[in-house]
């Protein structure tokens, strides 16, 4: 975590430092908290896999469930919708992370596809901005006992808050680009 | 029709090609071009309406960069923007549209911020119990720092019945000298009848979202879900379009455009009619 915030800091320091003053974000700066937000989207990916893994131990899982809650906003939602029911379902994350690890499958497989789409920042009336990044992801889940053979494709949307933030490093105030996940849209494609 | 064909299978051809980058780094799936030409996210159909970001999406593209709002690119998009499955927009209506928006003189393009576009939501509540649908008509304003969607509208069949004001012989009316009675006849608009809105003036409109609000604080609606989102453009002047998200195998996919109107004279009022009351 620690190195983590070493790494951002370090990405957005030399960008920060020449437009300090202003609010606006510059396409240099959108490409620099694109990829920090895409850096969140991929560790969350792999927690997910982890906690999907029917090889994770308990208490691992719930180690990572911690890490992943962590990426989030207070408060972040997953909604669920499949092909048949188009209603969307709601789920705290932490809950969403407990019944992935809960379901019954003796394997589980977890992958995703080597596409993503980033979207524009726009900003809200608090003065942060929002934006949404676009994944696919493949679930595969096997019953040993009953043959049974599970496979889905879903498309998540997921929200990302980016925010200026403040820090003190060697007596100066420094500005930075914070980014938080947010609520996540779930859908299952044809795919 | 032929060169759309080409166009279209041209873009295919190209974004089936293009390497991803991955999130999970090895052991990814290789998309086979389905995902990289859907239309992703509305966000998504408005860069490629404007010509603003790469074929595989992957590039934004700014004022001052070469290809920003190119119009040759933005013909290739404008061409994969349509629902060709399902919806009945003639191809000559199509490419009047795409000529039109492209028009050298004074080429026509969408604003996420400026007012012209709204988004029709299909939820579900719980009012007094029952299972009811509800679709709130929607629209983006500034806010304070930013911008925010906003409800302007609500359409809730339960209320559409509760003031069916009666007109001509079967309307009620309190008479023209009830004020030297100091009202007294009030009675019969607030005991004796069940249509008070008989007594209104020709101008009374219910003001639905304002009764569907005071509904929720009451407790009587509680929201479950969304069932359904599209959205309607009115930002390229003389022509409506409406934008569905299609999630079905193959590549024409995502948020694309499922209807289109060229507007004639008090069109766009009657569209507008049509959807914020859906009579």
């Amino acid at each position: 975590m620690k190195n983590k915030f070493i790494l951002f800091l370090g990405l957005f320091l030399s960008a920060s430092l020449a437009v300090m003053a202003q609010d606006n974000i510059s396409p240099a700066r959108k490409q620099a908290i694109d990829s920090l937000a895409l850096e969140k989207v991929k560790d969350l990916s792999k927690y997910i896999a982890i906690i999907g893994s029917k090889e994770t131990q308990f208490s691992e899982a719930n180690r990572v469930m911690d890490r992943a809650e962590e990426l989030f906003a207070p408060g972040a939602e997953m909604g669920v919708s499949s092909i048949n029911t188009k209603e969307i379902a709601y789920y705290k994350v932490r809950r969403y992370f407990e019944r992935l690890m809960a379901l019954n499958y003796d394997r589980v497989n977890i992958t995703w596809y080597d596409i993503q789409y980033i979207s524009d920042l726009e900003r809200q009336p608090d003065g942060r901005y929002v934006g949404v990044i676009t994944i696919y992801q493949r679930f595969e889940g096997t019953s040993i006992e009953t043959g049974m053979n599970y496979r889905d494709t879903t498309k998540k949307d997921i929200t990302i808050y980016v925010e200026k933030k403040q820090t003190q490093i060697a007596g100066r105030t420094i500005e930075f680009w914070d980014v938080m996940l947010g609520d996540v849209r779930v859908t299952e494609t044809s795919a | 029709m032929r060169l759309t064909f080409l166009i279209f299978a041209f873009f295919i051809a190209i974004i089936s090609s293009v390497p991803g980058q991955g999130i999970g780094g090895p052991g990814t799936i290789k998309d086979d071009g389905r995902f990289a030409a859907s239309t992703k996210q509305l966000n998504q159909f408005f860069r490629r309406f404007n010509g603003e970001e790469s074929v595989d999406g992957n590039i934004r593209f700014y004022p001052g960069d070469s290809l920003y709002q190119n119009p040759a690119l933005r013909k290739g998009f404008l061409s994969i923007l349509f629902d060709n499955q399902t919806s009945s927009i003639s191809p000559q209506l199509k490419q009047e549209f795409i000529s039109y928006v492209l028009s050298d003189t004074y080429p026509y393009f969408l604003n996420f911020q400026r007012e012209g576009w709204y988004a029709e939501v299909d939820t579900e509540f719980f009012f007094k119990g029952k299972r009811e649908k509800v679709t709130l008509i929607m629209k983006i304003q500034p806010e304070r720092l930013g911008f925010e969607w906003v409800i302007d509208q609500v359409i809730f069949p339960p209320f559409k019945n509760l003031f069916n004001k009666p007109v001509g012989e079967s309307k009620d009316f309190l008479h023209p000298l009830s004020h030297e009675l100091g009202f007294m006849n009030l009675r019969r608009a607030f005991q004796d009848s069940k249509l008070p809105e008989s007594f209104t003036a020709n101008s009374y409109k219910p003001d639905y979202l304002s009764i569907f609000l005071y509904e929720m604080k009451q407790n009587n609606l509680r929201f479950d879900t969304v069932s359904g989102v599209k959205f309607h453009f009115f930002q390229i002047g003389g022509w409506y379009f409406e934008v569905n998200q299609f999630n079905r195998p193959g590549f024409n996919t995502g948020w694309l455009i499922s209807n289109l109107v060229r507007l004639g004279p008090g069109d766009k009022e009657t569209i507008l009619k049509y959807i914020y009351d859906q009579d």
